[in-house]
Parts: structure tokens; C-alpha cells; sequence
């Protein structure tokens, strides 16, 4: 199975990285996921991602579009062909 | 000048070539604070909602804020106030760049141009000495080119001008007026108005850079702001690294990316059209900043070319990119400098040549009307240029164009093509896929907007804290309080992204640190309240029903065909009364008595 993510923003510009994909054989969460991230890049994405625990204000996590904030949060499953997108707390307009 | 809440104001009327000056004092700027509010105030007081905007019996007023010159963060920014001919509502545009604050230290809170010159002119204001100039010489020319004249025929290169281009000359319905060559009074058609009163421009030179306020108080709550502006990851990271541009691939992977005019709600090219891939390619050279901004959200830009200029921000790179289907950084950067030269509102520019490449595929324009031009595919990067030149200086199609959207799609016998709300031109979030605001849309006071209460901020960033976004509930009371909240910081002459930190009780000490009033946060966000509620009493005057908070059918009838919002549409319907209901308006929209007693209308 495979899971797509996808790197934006200051994300994607500081790593110098789109995003990366992982082969998983069952379903894992979206903690699960980040503690994957944070083996093959230091750290970061918790330190961007989370504050004592919970998802950071303003971080965005999608899966397919839908923020996990609107699911399980970090409990928020992923699945074989899901697409999980990445972004650091961000406004414009 | 006196203290800070008395207002100074200059009355120029164009057609006597008389300059007045003229105090407001007590009551009114509590009521009214500066800016936008004061300024709509004294527009409803001197006009005739019903005039003719491009008429002389329209004026158009320069306001400064409250605030603005002080030492609050981004306290640099002024609004043009005025009827708008786009929507025939009131139309106020803000800016920011430097001219506001020099507006303010010449000791001149606020201009209203009254009347119409017979020729061109120009207001100089140099210190003490403020004339009425010639500007036969400066008509014609671009922005870049006007700054530069009038400076120089000023004398000093200090001096900070606010003009109009050929598209304000012309009478372009969505014609801006730009400062600092590279800032904009972007919507509702401001320029058209300056250029309809023969004035082509504003320049001003204050002879010392100080105001009188309570300088020491405001500073210590500044400085408190000042950090948390710093140490916010998007007000202190991410717009400075990637402006406002950071958006697109957020809104496209939200599934809300209006492509095509509004047909779908991904685009397939949003990386290479994004914030990522202008750092990406080299393009963006600095960050830059308006007066007295911490954050510093825009872009100097240098394109592979060598042209150089500023931009593009986030709803100009997507109504001349994903809106026109345009995978083209390139094409869109040159078209977003060609705006800013020749004094057009992005949006609305790029938005309507999206209009007319679906009427043009549809088959309601016919090719020989585009005299030899690009045709209007969808995709075409040289469309975008071409037909933006054309609408500045109204040649061919482009007279028609200069229209906007509604307008012109109007005149094919096909108005459902505009996605425009009061004939406004809507910006770069599909109202399918963002509940609330899609009901700010249709209660926005100046026609489609984003900027008259963002709920993009709390429906999709989170900020300040995240709501379900196809979620009804609460939402129009969310909505209520962001469009008075909104309505005091365009009034006290602060950037609306100052609130991706702070809230109304910051601004309540800004106010009352600096200015020395004694506003409980209620009462401040009541003054937003009945300036919202005043700006609507204009309109409803002018003749634009409550009939007209409506969404194009597009919305309520046609789903999102794909990506993460498919099957959506939008609900404004359901929730519309409700709002109404909580503004204290009757169930039909307009303005009860009690409620204009209440708030001492
Ligand atoms: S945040 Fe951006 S637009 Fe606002 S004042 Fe600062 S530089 Fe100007």
C-alpha cells in the first residue's frame, strides 16, 4: 500500500523536497505518520506540526483534501492510495 | 495640525479650482473613527446616493486612518472613499505603501475632491503650499512614467504620489488608483472616478514626519504587538518568505480553487503557477513592506526578461492564472506589472477575460469581434496580455470589456457567465467549498470581496481557530463580527493581516492607548457595526436591493465537479435570514428603524 505526501509552503522550499511516499501494510494514523517524517527528516515535521501534543494552530494536515482537524485529528487514519498534504501555518489574501 | 482625533481636512473643489480647509472634531470621530468609516460618513452627508458615479456630483475622498503615521504596526495606509461605478454601491478601496503616512504628517488627514476640473490637473502638496496644477503633460502616461514626472517636477524625489494610468484616464469601471507606483486602491473603480474628475494625481511632501499623539502609551502596546507579529508563524514566517502567493496550493488542495472561470475548483498547473515556484524559478528578488510593517508581505519580482516591478499577489496570480486557465508564471507576472503600469484592478481584469474566454468558447462571442486578436481559450497566455492592454485603453473588444464581467456578459445575452456579486467581480475562493464566506460574498458592501470580512481565515487556515468550512451553524454570526471588525481597521488605517494575530481587543488598546478614548472592546466593535450599517443604508438609498445579495446561479445550482469539495454547493440561502436577523434588519434586508436608532444613524 501506498501513501502519498505532499510537501508546500516552507515545507517544501526548506527541505528542498515535493514530498515523499511511503509503503505501509496496514492503515496507520496521522501520528504514526509523523513520527515516519520526523525519522527521515530530523524532527522537523513535529516541530513545525505540533505543540505539546496536538496539532499546532494554523498547521494544516489534508488527507484527499479534508483537513484531519474535521476527522480524528492525529488519530485520523490513512489508507492504501491516500493523499496527505502538508502545510505550516499560513494566511494570505 | 492638532491632536490626533481632530481631523483636518482638505476640501478641493475642482471645478471653481478651490482649496478649503476645513476641522472635524468630537462626536463624529468617535463615532466614526478615520478612514473608511469617516469618510463613508461624510460621503452619505455631501452626496446623493443615487447620483451618477462618474458625474461631477460624485466625490471622491482620500482618507487616512485613525491610526495612521503612528507608531501602530502597518499604520501607513489610507482608503479611497467614493460611489463606485462597477456597483453603484459605496466603494471604498484601501492601500498602503508610504503616501498615506506623508498624507498624514502634511498635516492633512483627508482630501475631498468635489466637482470636475475642465482640463487635467493634479493636487500638489508641498508642506504649506497646496495647488492645483496642469497635468496636460502627465496625461497619457503610465503609472511608473506619472510618478516619475511629477517628482521630478516637484523637485524632490521624497515626495510620495498616488495616480491614476490610462485605464483611470478612460473611465475603466474597475480602473485603481495606485501609489508608490506599486500599491493599489485596486477595487470597485476608484480610478474611474479620479480620471472622470480630470485628476490625475496626488503628490505630497510633509515638511516635518511628526503628529501629535500619545506617543509614549502607544508604544508600549505596540511593542507588546510587535513581537507577537514576529514570533506568529504566519505573520513572522510565512508572509514574509512567500506573501500572500503561499495560498495557492493551500486553496487548491482545499479543493476551492476557482479554474476556469469557476467551471471547477482545482487546477491542475497550481504549482507552477504558485508563491513556491516564484521563489522557485528565481523570479522573487526581495520582500518588501508598506510604512511601519513588520511582516513585509510583497514581492519585488524580476522576470527572466529583466522586467522589473512588484507582485503578483495571491488573487492576481490566480484570476490571470487558474482563472484563465494559464499555467504561465511568465505571462502572468508581465500581465499583473501591466495593471499595476496602466492602473487596472487585477481581479477584475482577470476575472472578466476569464468571462469572455468561457463566452468564447461557448459560442456567444463570434471571432471576428476580436479584430485579429488571440483567441479567448482558455490556457491562451497571450490572451491575458493582450486583451489587458486592450480593456486600459479601450480599443476594440477591450471597450467592452472595460466594462467587467457582468456588464459584458450582459451585453452577449448571457449575464450567468459573470461570477460577480453587485456586479463585482468574486476573488479566488469557490463559495461551494467555504460556507461562510460565500455569505460574506453576498453581504459584502462593496460587491465581491474578500477583504470586508476574510472567513477564509477561521473556514480554512484555522486562524484563530478552525471551523468545519461546509458547516452552517454559528456562521452568520462569524461572519457579522469579522465585517464590523474589518470595518474598524480599515477606519484606524491598519493592514487587515495584522489580524492573523491580533484581535479586537488589541486594536481597542491601539485606539485607546494612542488616541486617549475610553472604548470597552464592545463599544469599539459597535463603531465597526455602524459603519457596516451605514455603508449598507448607502447602498439600499442608491437603488441596490437586498435582491442583490445573491449569489450567480453557478453556485447554487451547478455542483463542484471534482477534486476534494465535488458535489458541493453553496447554501447562502439556508443561512441569509439568519444573518439579517442577527445584523437586526428585517427579514427582507433592509435596516429597521430600531436598529438605525441604536446605533444613532
Ligand atoms: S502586511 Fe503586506 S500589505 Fe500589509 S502593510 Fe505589511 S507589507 Fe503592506
Amino acid at each position: 500500500m501506498v501513501v502519498k505526501v505532499k510537501f508546500h509552503s516552507l515545507f517544501k522550499l526548506n527541505l528542498k523536497s515535493a514530498g515523499i511516499n511511503y509503503y505501509i501494510d496496514q492503515p496507520i494514523s496521522i501520528e504514526e505518520l509523523i513520527k515516519k517524517l520526523d525519522n527521515d527528516f530530523e524532527g522537523y515535521f513535529s516541530e513545525k506540526l505540533l505543540d505539546t501534543g496536538q496539532i499546532k494552530p494554523g498547521s494544516i494536515i489534508l488527507i484527499n483534501g479534508k483537513n484531519v482537524l474535521h476527522i480524528d485529528k492525529l488519530d485520523t487514519l490513512i489508507e492504501d492510495g491516500d493523499n496527505v498534504t502538508l502545510f505550516p501555518p499560513s494566511a494570505g489574501g | 495640525m492638532g491632536f490626533i482625533s481632530e481631523i483636518d481636512l482638505l476640501r478641493v473643489d475642482l471645478t471653481n479650482r478651490k482649496i478649503k480647509k476645513e476641522t472635524i472634531t468630537g462626536d463624529k470621530v468617535r463615532k466614526y473613527l478615520g478612514g473608511r468609516g469617516l469618510a463613508s460618513k461624510i460621503l452619505y452627508d455631501e452626496i446623493d446616493p443615487k447620483v451618477d458615479p462618474l458625474s461631477p456630483d460624485n466625490k471622491l475622498i482620500f482618507a487616512t486612518g485613525l491610526l495612521t503615521g503612528t507608531a501602530a504596526s502597518t499604520g501607513g495606509r489610507y482608503m479611497v472613499v467614493t460611489k463606485g461605478p462597477l456597483t453603484g454601491t459605496i466603494a471604498s478601496s484601501n492601500s498602503g505603501g508610504f503616501f498615506g503616512a506623508e498624507l498624514k504628517f502634511s498635516g492633512n488627514d483627508l482630501i475631498i475632491f468635489e466637482g470636475k476640473a475642465d482640463k487635467p490637473v493634479y493636487l500638489s502638496i508641498d508642506g504649506d503650499q497646496i495647488k492645483i496644477k496642469d497635468a496636460n503633460n502627465i496625461w497619457g502616461k503610465n503609472v511608473n512614467q506619472s510618478t516619475d514626472l511629477l517628482k521630478e517636477e516637484f523637485g524632490n524625489s521624497n515626495a510620495k504620489v498616488s495616480c491614476i494610468g490610462p485605464a483611470g484616464e478612460n473611465k475603466v469601471l474597475f480602473a485603481s488608483i495606485m501609489n508608490d507606483k506599486n500599491r493599489a486602491a485596486g477595487r470597485t473603480g476608484v480610478g474611474a472616478v479620479m480620471g472622470s474628475k480630470n485628476l490625475k494625481a496626488v503628490i505630497v511632501k510633509a515638511d516635518q514626519k511628526t503628529i501629535d499623539y500619545n506617543k509614549d502609551k502607544l508604544m508600549e502596546v505596540v511593542k507588546k504587538h510587535t513581537k507577537r507579529i514576529k514570533e506568529n508563524g504566519v505573520t513572522g514566517e510565512g508572509l514574509p518568505a512567500l506573501g500572500t502567493k503561499v495560498l495557492d496550493n493551500i486553496i487548491n488542495s482545499n479543493g476551492l480553487y476557482p479554474t476556469r472561470n469557476f467551471q471547477e475548483a482545482t487546477f491542475k498547473y497550481t504549482s507552477e503557477v504558485s508563491g513556491e515556484a516564484l521563489v522557485e524559478k528565481g523570479y522573487l528578488t526581495n520582500n518588501t513592506g508598506c510604512y511601519g510593517c513588520p511582516i513585509r508581505c510583497g514581492r519585488e519580482v524580476e522576470l527572466p526578461n529583466g522586467r522589473k516591478g512588484e507582485g503578483p499577489e495571491y488573487e492576481t496570480g490566480w484570476a490571470f492564472g487558474a482563472d484563465c486557465g494559464v499555467d504561465d508564471l511568465h505571462a502572468v507576472t508581465e500581465a499583473n506589472f501591466l495593471c499595476n503600469e496602466l492602473g487596472l484592478d487585477t481581479i477584475t481584469a482577470g476575472t472578466t477575460i476569464a468571462c469572455a474566454m468561457e463566452l468564447y468558447e461557448k459560442g456567444y462571442i463570434d471571432k471576428d469581434e476580436l479584430d485579429n486578436g488571440p483567441e479567448l481559450k482558455f490556457g491562451s497566455s497571450e490572451s491575458i496580455i493582450y486583451y489587458t492592454k486592450k480593456m486600459a485603453y479601450r480599443e476594440g473588444i477591450g471597450d467592452e470589456l472595460a466594462m467587467g464581467s457582468y456588464r459584458f456578459a450582459e451585453s452577449k445575452g448571457h449575464p450567468e457567465f459573470s461570477m460577480t456579486v453587485k456586479k463585482q467581480e468574486l476573488p479566488a475562493y469557490d463559495p461551494r467549498g467555504v460556507q461562510g464566506h460565500g455569505l460574506q460574498y453576498v453581504t459584502s458592501n462593496r460587491g465581491g470581496c474578500h477583504v470586508r470580512g476574510y472567513m477564509i481565515s477561521p473556514e480554512i487556515l484555522g486562524v484563530p481557530e478552525k471551523l468545519e468550512p461546509q458547516e452552517l451553524k454559528g456562521k452568520p454570526e462569524w461572519v457579522k463580527t469579522f465585517q464590523d471588525l474589518t470595518a474598524i481597521i480599515d477606519s484606524i488605517g491598519m493592514c487587515l493581516f495584522t489580524s492573523f494575530e491580533l484581535g479586537l481587543e488589541d486594536y481597542n488598546d491601539l485606539v485607546n492607548s494612542g488616541v486617549g478614548f475610553d472604548f470597552s472592546p464592545e463599544q469599539l466593535l459597535k463603531v465597526g457595526e455602524r459603519i457596516y450599517n451605514l455603508e449598507r443604508k448607502f447602498n439600499l438609498e442608491a437603488g441596490i436591493t437586498p435582491k442583490e445579495d445573491s449569489l450567480p446561479a453557478r453556485f447554487t445550482e451547478k455542483p463542484i465537479p471534482n477534486g476534494p469539495q465535488k458535489g458541493n454547493l453553496s447554501k447562502y440561502k439556508e443561512i441569509l435570514k439568519e444573518y439579517y436577523e442577527l445584523r437586526g434588519w428585517g427579514q427582507d434586508g433592509y435596516i429597521t428603524k430600531q436598529k438605525l436608532n441604536d446605533l444613532g444613524l
